[in-house]
């Protein structure tokens, strides 16, 4: 029984990883024309780099042993949020505030359509995050039928 | 198991183990469909444990009648494997988890293992209708 439980949590880290992707690139597209940041300069795009967590003290413990090899096993998780390094776009534009002498602003390397594509790519694998959890429940489900004579 | 049971009890509930463990290994899989690097593990069982039932190599060759048999087969030795596939690649980030590939052995993971509890439920159904008499 705690072998399912465990399992949820694997397809709700997926859940909570794929959530953060969400985030930050629903911030690029946010910011896409942003000419200011903190950091001094227009928005730089952030990615998120994805890490699988794996206990390997309970690995070494049961070495050779499946059980332990799977308790091992929690999922994934959001190892860093890392700004993109790719230079910044510049367009011409007088008018703006933020435009240098010659009337060149510099905007953030963000390109939406290739957000967009993330963000459809982060959907899909949030509901296969989804359909994994469902087919945990229904586990569960199918062995609390035993017995029953159904 | 001896006596009132029959062996539907063994080989049920460890077949039902190990599609329960694969299930934890897929979600893993799918979880980490997208980790730069990652490798995808696979539980493999189905091979000894064939084995094990059919008795290739546990059983021990009676060329007398009186030869004591090493079977019906214990199946307390018979393990799942859990492996991680090192040698394929499907991203450029080295990460070789096929989405559709481990969604699609997932669903038929399921099915499985609502076909062996149906099939646990019917054995236990049988020993019912044995007990009560008539139903």
């Amino acid at each position: 029984m705690l072998d399912v439980f465990r399992t949820l949590n694997i397809s709700a880290s997926g859940l909570t990883a794929q959530r953060a992707r969400l985030d930050v690139i629903a911030s690029n597209i946010a910011n896409a024309e942003t000419t200011r940041s903190d950091e001094g300069g227009p928005y730089r795009r952030k990615t998120v780099v994805f890490r699988e967590v794996y206990e390997s003290a309970i690995h070494d413990a049961g070495y050779r042993n499946v059980r332990a090899q799977t308790d091992a096993m929690r999922g994934v998780e959001i190892a860093a949020i890392e700004a993109d390094k790719r230079p910044f776009r510049w367009i011409y534009d007088p008018s703006h505030p933020d435009a240098n002498e010659e009337g060149y602003v510099q905007m953030p390397n963000v390109n939406v359509l290739r957000e967009m594509v993330d963000l459809i790519n982060a959907q899909r694998s949030y509901e296969a995050n989804v359909t994994a959890l469902n087919a945990t429940k229904s586990f569960v489900n199918a062995a609390l039928q035993i017995g029953k004579g159904g | 198991m001896a006596g009132l049971y029959n062996t539907n009890f063994t080989t049920l509930p460890l077949a039902m183990d190990v599609a329960s463990l694969r299930n934890e290994v897929y979600a893993h899989n799918i979880a980490n469909a997208e980790t730069p690097g990652y490798k995808r593990r696979e539980v493999s069982f189905e091979d000894s444990f064939k084995k094990a039932l059919a008795g290739d190599e546990l059983r021990l060759k009676t060329s007398r009648v009186r030869h004591i048999p090493n079977y019906p087969v214990s199946l307390d030795g018979v393990e799942p494997d859990l492996t991680r596939i090192k040698n394929t690649v499907i991203t450029n980030d080295g990460n070789n988890v096929d989405i559709d590939k481990e969604m699609a052995a997932l669903s038929a993971n399921t099915l499985r293992y609502q076909t062996l509890t149906r099939l646990m439920d019917l054995n236990i159904v049988r020993y019912n209708i044995v007990l009560k008499g008539t139903r």
